[in-house]
């Protein structure tokens, strides 16, 4: 950021965030904010969206021993949860919850890099910046969803012995080691549609563009767009359910769904999960 | 552009080396560094190569035997990941993990790049000439080889490929076709031509109020997930469906059961009669079945179903109970239903519940019928390798064809496969990998992976009408020495039926003049050539066909179960469920590190096989996460890692399928065991299919342990942190969601 955008936006710069109005067609600040909506309810654990990532994200296969030790690189993972009050059985199944970069607003990673690797973009993402950051590893420690992974080994060398390299995605790298790498909601993905649609004077279309997740989902369990858009499937969902991006504590029906994890640390998640529903009369 | 006009591309195209020519030197382009002339595909890209931009190919998946149709995104030549085609019905432009990952099995570090030919006991590389010279002196015509000392193995297949194979067979006058799947639909389909009088029906479950699916692990496994998944999805949208899983272990579905039910593997059929007794006590259900059914059926009340099945009694009237308040409902079946002695009488007795019900017409009906016979499927089944064994073993086959199957991997190791397929003089495997199957054989041929062949495909589970998946390769091949099985098998054809099929030099124009051959049935106007060029972008034909009638009858011989499924056995005191992986299937793709690393979604496992055992059981035996068991049937024994599972009955243990390779490459060679190998000689008993679910096995803990290497951390539940938090569906307001 250059001195004279900071000081030319300096009541922007200076407000803590999120703010309300900060993204709004409205006022200009920012023409995008990509969110999510994930349907806990039709997710099956399937694991369709984290093998797509690992095709889409050049994410490298770390074998067992390295996964053993916690090096495993899956952007997105699917936990599984047993109840609580379980008896002898699961009788009401389990509970898969797919978890990746929340892209918070107020993101616990962000502010303890002492090297600005990790900051927050204006379309909302919270990015990484593999050039500038020097392993220190504070913003995975900092990570309440523990979703930042880190490069302890030099993957390009190992995770994909020839010709696998033919795989992989050019529109993004290779991570080398010593950097901290996470989800980006496919940023390269987004950034080729805002070209696009920049060159030909609109904005990005609702559905126009997705992450590899959510265009593989088999039950179409994750809803992602621009949520600075009212119109978009995302934006409506989120309004819908009553959640809203610039609350830590929702007001809303108890019948409802819609909910932000680990919402009460404040950091503004842009990834709002609906509730898993159960027959509790089967 | 030079200055006589002529471009270098136009240059090379008249020269006959368009295409892949790029790859052609001496341009002057050499690498600073080495020396080495290089190429510049940018400079002068191919026909429709963008530099830079990505391009989308329709084509279909083969990853399993769904024929979902996929688009391949295209980059520079290369294909780089696999999405889901939108105009295909069956995959409705979404895609699993299985199929993303064909794009490692084409670039996988370990696939065969040129033909080999054993040596002594090794495989040596040969040329191609010198192969297919071998090949026509053991099996052309002048071999003089008979057809009934012909074999051809091959996996389930579908559409020209299987065409042209069936010509070959019958060029040969051999009989000796075998289509073999380890995972066959077989007794399911069989129960169901008993019952419906159709392979399969099609089932409706966004119709569906209720689902009560007996082992059926529709959203992982079986006939169509991707399909099925979507169809879930609508099922759970306002008025939101019930789910209720019956199974000895928790598949994927059930962990999405709204109630999940451990029953005793082999009892589902008593469950099923259980609660038809109940149901047929409602004076509404009167009528609805013969009155000889209502009399066995009544010998199952609560108590004794509880005794033999090891279910609570109350749910067998509650289950019933939810099946008479909840219309229209869905009642299916799955593998582990069928994979008995009883197999057919189980899933029959299954059905039962929707003729009751009054389902049938309502959520199950026909599925259309193909125009085209020829292009269905052929579906897979375990007597076929049973058969071909038996002549191995009598050396009656002077030569063997193997094709799309593993069998010396997956045949149990009871049939001693592997010394019967040593017996035959001459063995020929088409192959991407050295599997084991191809590690014995004398010839191994390295055919082009789904992704750089041409084909067609029909999928055996068809949503609406008929859909023909068209293949396309979605890139060159990547090494010369590799040949399509297209052009193989129609060569081979050519070699002795040469008039018939003359006029066409390679599969792709075969194939092509049989799709042009499609045009009229679906009334498409414009000229061939569009009508082909369409049918390639669009990835899909739809052919809407008459749906088949399906009624249902059922004769009570068919519902006579075995009073002792159950029946202790103070040796092997357990239950063997051999779990199918939703990513590995039978364990051929078991080489993609995609798939190794996708942790398995209900114990979160990675790179590794594991014994599934109940806390209840694990605390008898003393056995922990990790330790090493020994887990014995009467055919053999696998050392495997305990994890402790509450989702899965008491008396059983479950090890997933797909794992415990000797060979395919690095990422599954040495990684986990084989429970294929285990199992014991007990087949079902009216199709002659391997009973999958139905070995004994004992349990023994070597005093060994080592840790499980999976994706769950030390505690398993939410600790009342709101991390997925569950609403009742009486308070969900589903219909009020966008």
């Amino acid at each position: 950021m250059s001195i004279t955008n900071l000081l030319n936006n300096w009541s922007f710069y200076r407000q803590k965030r999120p703010f309300r109005g900060q993204y709004d067609l409205n006022k200009q600040y920012s023409e995008y904010k990509w969110a999510m909506a994930l349907d806990l309810d039709i997710c099956t654990g399937c694991n369709a969206c984290t093998t797509a990532c690992y095709a889409e994200n050049n994410l490298p296969v770390v074998g067992k021993e390295r996964y053993q030790h916690g090096y495993a690189m899956h952007w997105i993972r699917i936990e599984r949860y047993w109840d609580e009050n379980m008896g002898e059985f699961p009788e009401s199944g389990t509970s898969f919850l797919p978890m990746m970069c929340q892209q918070c607003e107020e993101a616990p990673c962000e502010t303890v890099c002492p090297v600005g690797a990790t900051n927050h973009t204006n379309d909302g993402l919270n990015s990484q910046n593999y050039h500038r950051c020097i392993g220190s590893r504070y913003c995975s420690v900092n990570c309440p969803y523990k979703v930042r992974y880190f490069n302890f080994w030099n993957y390009p060398s190992t995770a994909w012995p020839s010709p696998l390299q033919d795989q992989l995605n050019p529109d993004l790298t290779v991570r080398t080691k010593g950097v901290m790498e996470k989800c980006t909601f496919c940023v390269q993905r987004l950034n080729e549609a805002k070209s696009r649609a920049r060159t030909e004077y609109r904005l990005v279309k609702d559905g126009e563009v997705v992450p590899a997740c959510v265009q593989a989902c088999p039950t179409n369990a994750i809803t992602f767009g621009n949520i600075v858009d009212p119109k978009s499937k995302v934006a409506k969902m989120w309004k819908n359910q009553q959640v809203d991006l610039y609350k830590d504590e929702q007001e809303k029906d108890s019948s409802m769904r819609g909910y932000r994890i680990l919402e009460d640390l404040r950091p503004f998640p842009s990834v709002m999960y609906m509730e898993r529903v159960r027959d509790m009369e089967a | 552009m030079s200055e006589s006009g002529i471009n270098r591309r136009d240059f090379l195209k008249v020269l006959g080396l368009g295409g892949s020519s790029l790859a052609l030197t001496g341009c002057g382009n050499t690498d600073i560094r080495s020396g080495d002339e290089v190429i510049m595909p940018n400079v002068q890209p191919e026909d429709f190569v963008v530099p830079g931009l990505s391009v989308y190919y329709a084509s279909t998946c083969r990853q399993c035997g769904s024929a979902c149709g996929v688009m391949g995104r295209v980059r520079e030549g290369r294909v780089l990941k696999m999405e889901g085609n939108p105009a295909s019905r069956i995959s409705g432009g979404k895609i699993c993990g299985l199929g993303q990952a064909a794009v490692q099995v084409q670039y996988n570090p370990d696939r065969l790049t040129q033909p080999m030919m054993k040596v002594g006991s090794s495989l040596q590389p040969i040329s191609w000439d010198k192969a297919m010279a071998l090949l026509d002196e053991k099996t052309g015509p002048k071999s003089g080889i008979k057809g009934e000392e012909f074999g051809f193995l091959t996996g389930a297949m579908s559409g020209h490929l299987n065409v042209l194979t069936q010509n070959y067979m019958e060029s040969l006058d051999s009989r000796n076709h075998y289509v073999y799947e380890a995972l066959s639909p077989a007794i399911s389909l069989a129960a169901n031509r008993r019952v419906y009088g159709v392979d399969q029906p099609r089932l409706h479950f966004d119709k569906a109020k209720l689902i009560v699916s007996f082992g059926a692990d529709f959203l992982g496994t079986g006939a169509s997930p991707v399909h099925f998944a979507a169809e879930y999805a609508k099922f759970r949208k306002a008025p939101r469906g019930t789910l209720v899983q019956i199974e000895p272990k928790m598949t994927m579905t059930g962990g999405n059961a709204d109630r999940w039910i451990a029953i005793i593997p082999g009892t589902e059929g008593v469950f099923a009669l259980g609660i038809a007794n109940q149901l047929l006590k409602h004076s509404e259900f009167t009528g609805t079945v013969p009155a000889d059914i209502v009399d066995l059926v009544s010998k199952y009340d609560a108590d004794t179903v509880s005794r033999i099945t090891g279910v609570r009694s109350e749910l067998v009237g509650h289950v019933a109970s939810l099946l008479w308040e909840k219309t229209p409902s869905l009642v299916i079946s799955g593998a582990s239903v069928e994979g008995h002695a009883h197999g057919v009488q189980n899933a029959v007795a299954v059905q039962l519940l929707n003729q009751i019900l009054g389902n049938v017409g309502k959520t199950i009906d026909g599925q259309a019928q193909s125009p085209f016979p020829q292009l269905s499927p052929a579906a897979g089944s375990f007597s076929a390798l049973k058969a071909m064994n038996e002549k191995m073993g009598a050396d009656e086959f002077k030569a063997v064809f193997i094709h799309g199957a593993n069998p010396v991997f997956t045949a149990p190791s009871f049939m001693g496969f592997r010394d019967n397929l040593r017996k035959v003089p001459f063995k020929v495997a088409f192959v991407n990998a050295l599997d084991e199957t191809a590690e014995e054989c004398d010839l191994v041929l390295p055919i082009f992976t789904a992704v750089e062949e041409f084909g067609s495909n029909v999928a055996w589970y068809q949503p609406e009408g008929v859909e023909i998946t068209i293949q396309q390769p979605l890139m060159n091949q990547l090494y010369p020495d590799t040949r399509s099985m297209g052009d193989i098998m129609l060569n081979l054809v050519k070699a002795r039926k040469a008039d018939e099929y003359k006029a066409w030099p390679d599969f792709f124009s075969y194939l092509k003049t049989a799709i042009i051959n499609i045009k009229p049935v679906v009334k498409y106007t414009d000229t061939d050539e569009h009508f082909w060029y369409d049918t390639l972008s669009n990835g899909v034909i739809h052919v809407d066909g008459a749906p088949q009638q399906v009624s249902a009858k059922f004769a009570a011989t068919d519902l006579r179960l075995p009073a002792s499924a159950n029946a202790q056995d103070p040796v092997y005191p357990f239950y063997l469920v051999p779990s199918e992986r939703h990513y590995f299937r039978d364990g051929r793709h078991a080489n993609c590190g995609w798939l190794q690393e996708s942790p398995d979604p209900m114990t979160t496992i990675v790179w590794d096989s594991w014994a599934e055992i109940h806390p209840k059981t694990a605390a008898s035996m003393g056995i922990k996460e990790g330790d090493w068991l020994e887990i014995a049937s009467q055919n053999g024994m696998l050392k495997v890692k305990a994890y402790v599972f509450p989702g899965i009955h008491p008396d059983a243990i479950s090890i997933p399928l797909g794992q415990g390779h000797e060979s395919l490459g690095r990422y599954a060679k040495g990684v986990g065991v084989n429970p294929f190998r285990i199992l014991n000689p007990v087949f079902e008993k009216d199709t002659g299919e391997l009973a999958l679910y139905g070995t004994r096995v004992s349990v023994r803990k070597t005093g060994n342990s080592e840790i499980v290497v999976k994706d769950e951390g030390p505690v398993n539940t939410q600790m009342g942190r709101k991390l997925v938090v569950t609403l009742p569906a009486d308070v969900a307001q589903l219909s009020k969601e966008i």
